[in-house]
């Protein structure tokens, strides 16, 4: 017979309530170290990225250089070579490219789906002192010679753990985000009515949960190998080359599936009309995540046959079409609304150009006639896409700065950052698409030969030119950090969507009032419509 | 410059308790799932070319056996139906049967840890092997799913002891019995994969 009880919490009467004091919140560096708040998480994130990303673009100048003359420049020695060439490929994307992206949506995600704070906090925290954690690992385990290639047995095992740290981390702020946009959105928020930024975010956290676990798996293979002689999986060398699916398409593509999405968002919001029909957007930015999926690719080393396979071709030329389409849509909605020139314009206009060279490059790469496997091209690509996700973080920090910092971003230093990140982008990706489609490989030898040399000095000043960008969007964005007694706008740019409710900057619950029923993917624009 | 208004609308009444711990959790077995039918896929991958290039996989002298592979995979079976039977107990507010579902299921799990520890032992596999690397891993990486489930598990089985959950809120142990059944979903593949194929 079933002993049915009652719960506990029904089993007395509730007593009188008694106040809530509110607990007083922690100030100074504890507010920073003991933080939940998705805010300052996201901060966390973007800060560190930033300064990760100056190191690497350095690493990345010294090379470009060497390349200019590599039989008479030697920037790197013989033996260290390979370790800096696969810091320059690991970086940008694990300590760069994506923890920024990830920054910017732990900021933003939560305020557009009107939740009071992220889901998980303290996984999201975690997440954070995680990979800064794995990260410094990594950098410490190059530092004591180890890495691909590396000469210390010591230092290759820290550098797989490592890097394996980093890829928990981030999946763990992945889940923190899907479950947000999945779980915590606002009543009447549907699925269909997120913003397409909030979007964007679930459909690659979800896609990144898909596919880094198959490299954990790879990581943690290699380790075990490692650790126990080497001989078995590979020996130290083909580390890096088992790697290498995670920085090619289409994998690498996954990475930049929110500039879509931030573009969307932007591009609606400046021409002041609302997304029709918000259906083929949301399925474009879906449809370039589904061709995102690289994991299939996993560990097949130098081997170029897999990439030759009809399925790398169809997913290599289908993932031009959602770049195209958010494209299209952005045409659509400056011929129907009214055109505005400002920042996040520029932001997302460029980052959409170099996205879709990037997808091109990808699907003209993808035909076996071209062998471009292997080569210098695939540089080119992943440049492409990487460099497109870092620019169109940035424009996501710049248009959302008042809910990321204190006040709003520089707005002219603003519209010419992302013209110099652009330029400085082309001028390093056309020149190692050109290179690589003349055969120049991308191993390195015992010195580094990457790239037909006289492209390689626009490369070099490519280099310098992308820094500079990257300077100058820095400086436009100090004001975040300033402090001031004025008033800062709630809602700058007459957003549509849930976040331009929020104070600016917003407090530690998100919004200072209860948010309405949402009735349509535009809860700003009913309001004003009805006034 | 426009500021936002808030008073245009009614205020919305409180959103329905969303099963937030249900999401995160489907989204991290999905994820450890995608992470072993990775590694399964490489030990696949590898197996098939070592017999491709006409050598043998198992090197001399290991041997996978069948019986305790059956017997951990059984077990795990058997704790689907002990991880349903608390769900559902709570579902009908009856903690006792609750508790001795989950303690059951707990068990299995343990049972399962122990019979794979003995075919390790049985194996006498060389780690420093092709095949010796993939199988440690792949399992080694399922013993660690296993382990989690066990602490979800057990962590939801206090959880319910003090009252957290009840027959109208069951999402913790809903939540840890989708991992479980992930769980048992991936020894499916890899009972195929290595010790049935070998």
């Amino acid at each position: 017979m079933a002993v049915t009880e009652t719960p506990p919490e029904t089993a007395t009467a509730a007593p009188e309530q008694a106040p809530v004091r509110a607990r007083p919140q922690p100030t100074g560096f504890a507010a920073v170290l003991g933080s939940g708040d998705h805010k300052v998480i996201g901060r966390l994130y973007v800060a560190t990225a930033t300064l990760f990303g100056l190191v690497t673009l350095a690493v990345g100048e010294a090379f470009a250089i060497e390349g200019v003359q590599a039989d008479t420049l030697d920037v790197f020695t013989a033996e260290t070579v390979f370790q800096f060439f696969t810091f320059v490929r690991i970086a940008p994307v694990f300590l760069v490219a994506l923890p920024l992206v990830i920054g910017v949506a732990l900021v933003v995600a939560p305020l557009q789906v009107g939740a009071r704070t992220a889901a998980f906090p303290r996984a999201a925290a975690a997440s954070y002192w995680g990979w800064l954690m794995g990260s410094a690992l990594l950098i410490a385990a190059y530092l004591m010679n180890g890495g691909p290639g590396g000469g210390s047995e010591a230092g290759v095992n820290l550098w797989i753990a490592a890097l394996g740290v980093v890829v928990v981390s981030l999946l763990t702020a992945a889940v923190s985000l899907a479950t947000t946009v999945l779980a915590l959105r606002h009543t009447g928020l549907t699925l269909a009515r997120v913003p397409m930024f909030a979007w964007s975010v679930a459909v690659a956290s979800i896609m990144w949960l898909l596919t880094l676990p198959v490299l954990l798996g790879l990581l943690a293979l290699m380790y075990v190998d490692h650790r126990h002689g080497g001989s078995s999986y590979g020996a130290n060398d083909e580390i890096y080359a088992r790697l290498l699916w995670v920085l090619r398409n289409p994998q690498i593509y996954t990475l930049a599936i929110p500039v879509l999405g931030f573009a969307a968002d932007a591009l609606a919001t400046t021409a002041r009309t609302r997304i029709a029909p918000r259906f083929a957007a949301q399925g474009a930015i879906a449809a370039f995540g589904v061709f995102g999926f690289g994991a299939f690719l996993a560990g097949t080393a130098s081997d170029p046959q897999p990439y030759e396979s009809w399925v790398v071709i169809a997913i290599g030329l289908a993932a031009v079409l959602p770049v195209l389409a958010i494209l299209g849509l952005a045409g659509d909605l400056f011929r129907r609304g009214s055109f505005r020139l400002n920042a996040g314009v520029v932001y997302a206009v460029t980052s959409l150009i170099l996205l879709l060279i990037g997808v091109a490059a990808g699907a003209l790469g993808s035909f076996p006639t071209f062998e471009t496997v292997g080569t210098v091209y695939d540089l080119g690509v992943t440049h492409a896409v990487v460099l497109a996700s870092v620019i169109g973080s940035l424009g996501g920090l710049h248009w959302w700065a008042t809910k990321v910092g204190r006040q709003p971003a520089t707005e002219g230093l603003g519209m010419v950052a992302p013209l110099l990140l652009l330029l400085g982008s082309l001028a390093i990706v056309l020149p190692e698409l050109a290179s690589g489609l003349f055969g120049e490989d991308a191993e390195v030898r015992l010195d580094w030969t990457g790239g037909i040399e006289a492209l390689n000095i626009v490369v070099a000043i490519g280099a310098a030119v992308l820094a500079l960008g990257v300077i100058t969007a820095i400086v436009s964005l100090l004001p975040l950090l300033r402090r001031s007694a004025d008033t800062v706008a709630v809602d700058p740019w007459e957003g549509q969507t849930l976040e331009w409710l929020a104070p600016s900057p917003p407090p530690h619950d998100n919004f200072a009032t209860e948010l309405p029923v949402v009735t349509s993917a535009e809860p700003l624009v009913d309001q004003r419509e009805e006034k | 410059m426009a500021v936002a208004v808030t008073s245009g609308l009614p205020p919305a009444p409180a959103p329905a308790r969303p099963r937030v711990l249900l999401v995160g959790t489907a989204l991290v077995a999905g994820a450890w799932f995608m992470g072993i039918v990775g590694l399964v896929g490489f030990y696949l991958s590898a197996r098939s070319n070592a017999l491709a290039s006409g050598g043998t996989w198992l090197p001399e002298g290991a041997n996978l056996p069948l019986t305790p592979g059956n017997m951990a995979f059984a077990t795990m079976l058997i704790s689907a139906v002990s991880m349903w039977w608390a769900v559902d107990a709570v579902g009908k507010n009856d903690r006792q049967m609750a508790y001795l579902a989950l303690a059951l299921t707990i068990f299995f799990g343990i049972a399962v840890i122990n019979a794979t520890s003995f075919l390790y032992a049985q194996a006498a596999l060389p780690v420093d092997t092709l095949a010796g690397t993939l199988i440690y891993t792949v399992t080694g990486a399922h013993l660690a799913m296993i382990i989690v489930g066990l602490v979800f598990a057990g962590v939801m089985t206090f959880r319910t002891l003090g009252g957290e959950y009840h027959g109208r809120d069951r999402e913790g142990l809903t939540a840890a019995a989708l991992f479980w059944y992930v769980t048992i979903a991936a020894h499916a593949v890899i009972w195929l994969a290595i010790y049935v194929t070998k």
